[in-house]
């Protein structure tokens, strides 16, 4: 494949990120932000697949494989099953409105674009909107985090926000050391799955979500 | 402008468009039939109620001024002339300068101005309440629907509509730049609001608090209601015709002969035939949202559009 047609599918895939993305900000019930976001690790998948193929980068294959087995599969199936396991209320519960948060969804997509731009001879170096991109998915993955009340929904926040940073760092660097990628990968998996004993065990002990233990006193 | 349309084609596609319009809808509700595991009425069946309606007297209100009479015609009349800025047969610019994508959007919220302004002069509650939402809703879908348009016009240096469709080419899905996936996106967000369907309008229903347009229909009767629901075939597939032009490939480009422009003709079948699936898909598929969640619906469309732009300006 030519330079340039890697570079339209990853801009074209960066487009779709955006479009999960949206999804997962405007998503009122916890089920379809879990399904928006296991398509966006299976988008990154692709887009590593992609860039494994151009540069004929090994690394960059396992990366994906992993990205698919992991992020796209096992950890929205984790979720779906506490999910199920909790009984919790399905809809997502807001800081502020979810039309608040589209809102500084745009503010944000439009801030990272300007921002890239200003990085001057940096984002001359790197072609296409992969940067811009890359920025929004994981700042967007932080406004989830933070606008968000119960544990659930802030985890995928968090998958949004890594999957933001692993897209930058994919097609910024055509592919990263296996070893880091896998430690990012590793890491992720224990965040995921020590936030799900500690969101059961919190809920079996005292029913509570994180949203309430601000009225914790010492 | 060579390869252009000349104004009898124009008029030609004009009249079609309106001529097939009852026939998207029929077949959109005979789709929907089907999915229900119902037999569902013959697609021919909105022509039978139009002709039906065209046979009846009219009807008036006490309460209504002479206008009244007179917006059926004027709904109808903008709306026939937006149909005449989409390019069916062949794409190209019109060998008379007609109007652009603005010009067609500006068209269609006339026509809802108008039926918002009837609705209300009638005096009817029910009336009243239709237009009060459809202007609730109007400011959320057009502003979006004019960025999706603009997303696409900037690639291409132009608002026209047939020029739009000609920088479109031939090619589809590989061809688009990363921004058209996003402002098409927006555009299967917002066409359900445009078309006044479900999850933001129900077309089914006359006798219910939820609905927009419909309420807006009910003080007229005779012709006039005729004209009304015209208009509003006439608004739908006018919208699948602006979508089939921003966002669909087009056919054999400069071709002259019968051939080159009956292939055009059937491309733009299947464009509508696929939009058309979609929308009774959808239909079948959602519940109508709360009229207080529609902004967030609608947002996504918004978000989208807004992205899209971003991806293609900045």
């Amino acid at each position: 494949m030519s330079a340039e047609t890697v570079q339209t599918i990853i801009d074209d895939l960066g487009a779709l990120l955006l479009f999960t993305m949206i999804l997962i900000v405007a998503a009122g019930q916890i089920y379809r932000a879990i399904y928006a976001v296991a398509a966006q690790s299976f988008l990154i998948a692709i887009a590593g697949g992609v860039l494994a193929m151009a540069t004929g980068n090994v690394d960059l294959w396992v990366i994906a494989g992993v990205t698919l087995a992991v992020k796209a599969t096992l950890l929205p199936w984790v979720l779906h099953r506490v999910v199920q396991r909790m009984n919790v209320r399905r809809e997502v519960e807001p800081v502020i409105p979810i039309a608040g948060t589209l809102a500084l969804a745009v503010v944000i997509v439009v801030a990272s674009f300007q921002l890239s731009a200003s990085l001057g001879p940096v984002r001359q170096a790197i072609t296409g909107n992969a940067l811009p991109v890359g920025i929004a998915l994981t700042l967007t993955g932080v406004l989830v985090m933070a606008t968000r009340k119960t544990a659930l929904t802030q985890m995928v926040g968090l998958f949004a926000s890594e999957n933001g940073i692993f897209f930058t760092a994919m097609a910024v660097t055509q592919g990263m050391p296996l070893i880091i990628e896998i430690g990012v990968i590793l890491d992720v998996i224990l965040a995921a799955l020590v936030m799900t004993i500690m969101v059961l065990r919190v809920r079996s002990t005292v029913d509570a979500d994180i949203a309430d233990l601000d009225r914790l006193r010492g | 402008m060579t390869g252009g349309r000349p104004l009898g084609l124009v008029l030609l596609e004009m009249i079609l468009l309106v001529l097939l319009g009852p026939l998207v809808t029929g077949t959109i509700q005979k789709m929907k039939a089907r999915l229900q595991c119902r037999q569902g009425a013959g697609v021919l069946q909105p022509y039978r109620d139009l002709a039906k309606l065209l046979r009846k007297s009219t009807v008036q209100a006490d309460t209504a001024s002479g206008f009244f009479r007179s917006i059926p015609l004027l709904v109808l009349a903008a709306t026939v002339a937006a149909g005449a800025l989409v390019p069916v047969v062949r794409v190209g610019p019109p060998a008379v300068p007609l109007g652009d994508a603005v010009m067609l959007l500006g068209l269609l919220a006339l026509a809802r101005f108008l039926t918002a302004v009837g609705a209300l002069d009638a005096g009817g509650a029910f009336g009243g309440m239709g237009a009060s939402r459809e202007m609730t809703i109007a400011p959320l879908v057009e502003p979006v629907l004019m960025m999706v348009v603009f997303s696409t016009a900037v690639g291409a240096g132009t608002t026209e509509l047939g020029t739009l469709a000609a920088h479109r080419g031939t090619s589809w899905i590989l061809g688009w730049s990363a921004a058209d996936f996003l402002g098409f996106a927006a555009m299967l967000v917002l066409l359900p609001a445009e078309t006044g369907r479900i999850p933001v309008d129900n077309p089914d229903t006359h006798l219910e608090l939820t609905m927009l347009h419909e309420g807006m229909l009910l003080e007229h009767s005779g012709p006039g209601l005729g004209c009304m629901v015209l208009a509003s075939h006439t608004r739908q597939i006018v919208t699948l015709g602006l979508v089939s032009a921003l966002f669909f490939p087009v056919g054999p480009a400069n071709g002259a002969g019968a051939t080159s422009l009956l292939l055009g003709a059937g491309r733009f079948a299947a464009t509508i035939l696929v939009l058309a699936t979609y929308l009774a898909l959808v239909e079948s598929s959602y519940a109508k949202l709360r009229l207080f969640r529609v902004p967030q619906y609608l947002g996504v469309g918004f978000v989208c559009a807004l992205t899209a732009l971003a991806l293609r300006i900045l």
